[in-house]
């Protein structure tokens, strides 16, 4: 894909004290061919939104305070649709997603009318932890049981978006039961989905990250998924 | 203890809800910043209520045959535990609203300058 036709495709990471790999992880993308970035520093207590602003072709976004990955997620969407994005993809930005398998991603969005692309692990889970694995399956069992749709990775936060699903995706999660709700608007608003393999790299610095999904956050996650639906 | 037939925690306990159903009322009459009718109402029925029974701890029978519960100590602890339970819902909602509404805030202001 040449760098003209990337010129509506926007990629949106939601970074949390990340200084120490964003600018890699942006490099990378760059490095893949993709220029319209926009990376949403969540209230970070360290460096990163300098780092994200020492890039050119960012478009560095600032969350005055932190509100967690689906908040500053939702906003890079929004900015993203504010500048007019064809298609949005969401990346972490702790350099767990590799960008080569960016063009994977949405390829069912441009060749087949999809209108979203759930990156997915388990269709090929090696390297995966066995422990993240037993998480991700009850997460997907939780997810279908609340919101009514099977996926493999219920929690991946590896996505693709049409413009047509960015509009009609209304959330309300700030934190990591917003990629649980994001299955509940697909589920709601019919949209065209499929889910596409992708890799990851665990390393021992994303790994190591307290905010990360663990059990303590698992069961808020769920609390907050049932409050959504009995309140 | 008994002063004058009455006993000290009668005491204690309407003087307290004295207190704050004059509070209540005194904010309602100065019309202070989210004071409103049904707030006031509340307080007064739940302070009335506090001290009603204890001046007349018998009310309280009257009022677990109304419900159909055997033992007036297990109406008020059922009733205490509704309250409890319908004040937490109302609390935890309160947050969400609030969480919500921080979040809008947050993502106006950091898109501020991509909308001029």
């Amino acid at each position: 894909m040449s760098s003209k036709e990337n010129n509506n495709i926007y990629i949106v990471i939601a970074a949390y004290n990340e200084s120490r790999v964003i600018q890699d992880v942006i490099k990378e993308i760059q490095g893949a061919g993709y220029d319209n970035i926009i990376v949403v520093d969540d209230g970070s207590s360290d460096e990163t939104y300098q780092k994200i602003s020492c890039i050119e072709k960012t478009i560095p976004l600032k969350h005055k305070i932190n509100r967690g990955k689906g908040a500053a997620t939702k906003t890079g969407i929004e900015a993203a649709k504010l500048l007019g994005a064809d298609i949005i993809v969401t990346m972490d930005g702790d350099g767990q997603h590799d960008p080569s398998d960016i063009r994977v991603l949405i390829k069912p969005l441009l060749d087949e009318n999809y209108d979203v692309s759930l990156g997915t692990r388990l269709l090929n889970p090696k390297g995966m932890p066995w422990y993240k694995i037993i998480q991700n399956k009850i997460g997907n069992a939780i997810t279908w049981y609340l919101f009514g749709l099977w996926v493999t990775d219920s929690q991946s936060g590896f996505r693709a978006y049409s413009k047509k699903a960015a509009q009609a995706i209304n959330t309300t999660g700030d934190r990591y039961e917003y990629d649980s709700e994001v299955i509940r608007e697909i589920y709601k608003n019919k949209l065209r989905y499929t889910e596409t393999p992708i890799q990851v790299r665990y390393t021992e610095y994303s790994m190591g990250k307290i905010q990360k999904q663990g059990f303590v956050n698992g069961i808020k996650t769920v609390y907050k998924m049932l409050w959504k639906i009995f309140h | 203890m008994k002063i004058f037939g009455i006993y000290l925690y009668q005491i204690i306990v309407v003087a307290i809800s004295a207190t704050m159903i004059h509070k209540g009322v005194s904010n309602f009459i100065k019309k202070e910043t989210g004071q409103t009718f049904l707030k006031l109402f509340t307080r007064i029925f739940v302070w009335g209520g506090i001290a009603t029974v204890a001046i007349f701890p018998k009310i309280t029978n009257v009022f677990a045959e109304i419900i159909g519960l055997k033992g007036n100590i297990n109406a008020v602890i059922l009733t205490g535990f509704l309250l409890v339970f319908l004040m937490i819902f109302k609390l935890l909602s309160a947050i969400e609203k609030l969480e919500q509404n921080i979040s809008k805030l947050t993502r106006k202001e950091a898109l501020k300058d991509l909308k001029k």
